[in-house]
């Protein structure tokens, strides 16, 4: 088994290698300082913190290391094993989205989890991470389903990371039945897959026989109804709202960032052989979601008092705009798709920052007049809300003009009459948060939480980020495109490692 | 061909024990349905070819995971004066149920080991032998990464569980 083992470790990906290294040593790390016999309770607290921050660096070196491992060169897959990981340009985008959000997180929560210490929150958000690179660039169902459940039961323990607090763990058993239920749909359709077509292969099957496609079609749609589930696309998003409430700030920031860049680019991996254009049955299913949920998930958020209720509503409706991309096969649909990827990740998590340094309660109310009480974090706070409403010094308004240019060429106006409505109301409620914060401000100041240098840095990097990219686009554009340019398959080897999109019809 | 009679049956225990299992208002009735309808699929594996799923479906989930629900069963029951009304969930007519749908499984079992397997038939079996040298061959890396799963779900279990227990700090 060694042997085998041994001689396979080439097919992983080097960031899914890094990963997987980095949880045993944090582990080993974790155990090694837990067998110290611990002393009086002053001096405990010290030294645990600074185990704490041992744990921290850890992580963030395996998050570093994993990220620089993406450009290591692409071993060529070795022959007769079954294709477990695809490890192509899509994938190195998704992976080093995912990677820089998880080193985001680990950032507000270095050395803190929501007032716990934060040892397990390491090493669960490790887990998380691991997890959800291997869901976005698995090519088998089976490495799929493992990756999908290890984020998903490190989700679980994130979530309840708060001990004795009944949102919390209201939140967690909420997550973890419609996590179960939208798990063994996605089985049910994978496994109708392998019956109708013999193999794992992650993709929407084709039909054996195309004179009777229900068979086919049924697993497609299963399939997409437990990643509609786990994305929370409308109308299957009812849990996310008391999730994001329910969880630690960082933790919701995960729910939101993390798990759905990877499941986003496990969708367009599944649907690369499929010609999304026509009217096949999961185009239109994906259609009637996305439409929902970009009208579904801003209505949601109009209204909402709390911010984290908020933040979840305008991500459902991210989710929508991101199908659209999906759907607008054409010159720009996948690059779109990509580069509003970037731009949601940089501006939800930033938002995300933005709630963990601020009012220990995410109400609004407690946000009123902040511009006067502290400057710096309502500017931080607003740029994130002006990218995810798409006003143009941010990226958000590139990614969503992208996205109507994709939408365009491919000539899907009812999806982007939808997508402009939505829009419209989603302005309403990103500009009432900053209508508050400039209120002027209520005598007694709500309590804020503890000023954390992490969460500082990442805030300013990101509010940087977001408005740097949102004025000079270019460079970003040229990547996300490049990512589906067909390469030239100079050897045979390179011919097997290409890309999922390159066989999408342009 | 694999729509037989016995193929049938396993299949017609399994959803009527199942809908038994949801509609039951006693954990510990809905708990016996439910070991019907695990052993109804392990039934319905077997007829497919896979023996050895089967045996696992029969020893991990009928097995040790019923177990499990039977031991949180009763924790959740510890200390309540209602040993009579525990006294009234098992009586002899719950048995008769799940009672009569194991017998059909017996009978059908029991039926489709009498006859000759059919020669060239559709039905490949697939042995031990395979299915080890699938997870320890090509799917070798799964192995691996299952294990980081557990870890997760253990890591998990574990702080949500340190708590219930009313421990602060360690």
């Amino acid at each position: 088994m060694i042997a085998a083992l041994v001689a396979t470790l080439p097919d992983m990906p080097m960031p899914v290698l890094v990963l997987a290294a980095g949880i045993l040593v944090l582990l080993l790390a974790i155990a090694c300082r837990g067998s110290r016999p611990s002393g009086a309770a002053g001096g405990t607290d010290d030294r645990t913190d600074g185990g704490t921050v041992a744990g921290a660096i850890i992580s963030a070196a395996t998050i570093a290391l994993a990220f620089i491992g993406l450009w290591s060169p692409a071993s060529p897959p070795s022959g007769g094993m079954a294709r477990l990981f695809a490890a192509d340009a899509w994938f190195a985008y998704g992976t080093g989205l995912i990677l820089l959000s998880s080193g985001g997180i680990l950032a507000m929560s270095w050395r803190r989890m929501a007032g716990e210490r934060a040892d397990e929150a390491h090493l669960l958000l490790l887990l998380g991470t691991l997890g959800a690179v291997v869901a976005a660039g698995s090519a088998n169902a089976v490495a799929f389903f493992v990756g999908l459940e290890t984020l998903s039961l490190s989700l679980l323990g994130l979530i309840a990371y708060r001990p004795r607090v009944p949102d919390a763990a209201e939140a967690a058993m909420k997550y973890l039945v419609l996590s179960g239920t939208s798990s063994a749909i996605l089985l049910f359709g994978l496994a109708l897959a392998y019956a109708e077509t013999g193999d794992l292969r992650f993709t929407a099957p084709p039909a054996a026989n195309p004179a009777e496609p229900a068979l086919a079609v049924a697993a497609t749609i299963l399939v997409l109804t437990g990643l509609f589930f786990k994305l929370s696309a409308a109308p299957f998003h009812l849990w996310l709202a008391d999730v994001l409430d329910g969880a630690p700030t960082p933790v919701s920031a995960f729910v939101a960032v993390v798990s759905k860049i990877a499941l986003f680019v496990a969708l367009a991996r599944y649907f690369a052989m499929t010609d999304l254009t026509g009217t096949s049955l999961p185009a239109q299913d994906l259609a009637v979601v996305a439409v929902l949920s970009m009208v579904g998930g801003n209505l949601l958020a109009f209204g909402q008092t709390n911010l984290k209720r908020l933040l979840a509503g305008s991500s459902i409706a991210h989710v929508g705009y991101l199908l659209v991309a999906l759907l607008s096969a054409g010159p720009f649909g996948a690059g779109s798709a990509a580069f509003y990827l970037a731009a949601y990740a940089a501006a939800t998590l930033g938002a995300f920052a933005a709630l963990g340094a601020g009012p220990d309660r995410p109400d609004l109310a407690a946000w009123r007049g902040m511009f006067h009480r502290r400057p710096a974090l309502a500017l931080a706070l607003s740029v994130m809300l002006l990218s995810l409403a798409g006003i143009p010094p941010a990226v958000g308004f590139f990614a969503k003009a992208y996205i109507v240019a994709a939408g365009v060429s491919a000539h899907r106006m009812l999806l982007l009459a939808a997508l402009i409505v939505s829009s419209i109301i989603g302005l309403c409620y990103y500009l009432n948060v900053a209508r508050i914060m400039m209120a002027p401000a209520p005598d007694t100041a709500p309590a804020m939480a503890a000023r954390s240098g992490g969460t500082t840095v990442l805030l300013a990097a990101l509010a940087l980020a977001t408005l740097l990219i949102g004025l000079f686009p270019g460079p970003l554009v040229q990547r996300t495109t490049a990512l589906f340019l067909p390469a030239v398959p100079a050897t045979e080897t390179a011919a097997r490692a290409r890309g999922p999109f390159e066989n999408m019809r342009w | 061909m694999i729509l037989n009679a016995p193929f049938l049956l396993f299949a017609l225990v399994a959803v009527w024990a199942t809908f038994m299992v949801v509609t039951r208002a006693v954990a510990i009735h809905a708990l016996l349905y439910l070991v019907v309808a695990l052993l109804a699929l392990a039934c319905i594996f077997d007829v497919l070819g896979a023996p050895f799923a089967a045996i696992l479906e029969v020893i991990v989930y009928a097995g040790a995971i019923m177990v499990l629900f039977v031991f949180v069963v009763m924790m959740l029951n510890l200390g309540r004066p209602d040993r009579l009304r525990e006294n009234t969930w098992i009586t002899p007519r719950t048995w008769v149920g799940p009672g009569i749908l194991a017998a059909l499984l017996l009978a059908a079992l029991a039926d489709a080991l009498a006859m000759a397997p059919p020669d060239g038939g559709p039905v490949v079996v697939i042995d031990t032998r395979q299915v080890g040298l699938a997870l320890y061959g090509p799917y070798v890396l799964m192995v691996e990464l299952a294990s980081f799963l557990l870890l997760a779900g253990l890591v998990s279990a574990f702080r949500i569980g340190r708590h219930i227990r009313g421990e602060d700090a360690p």
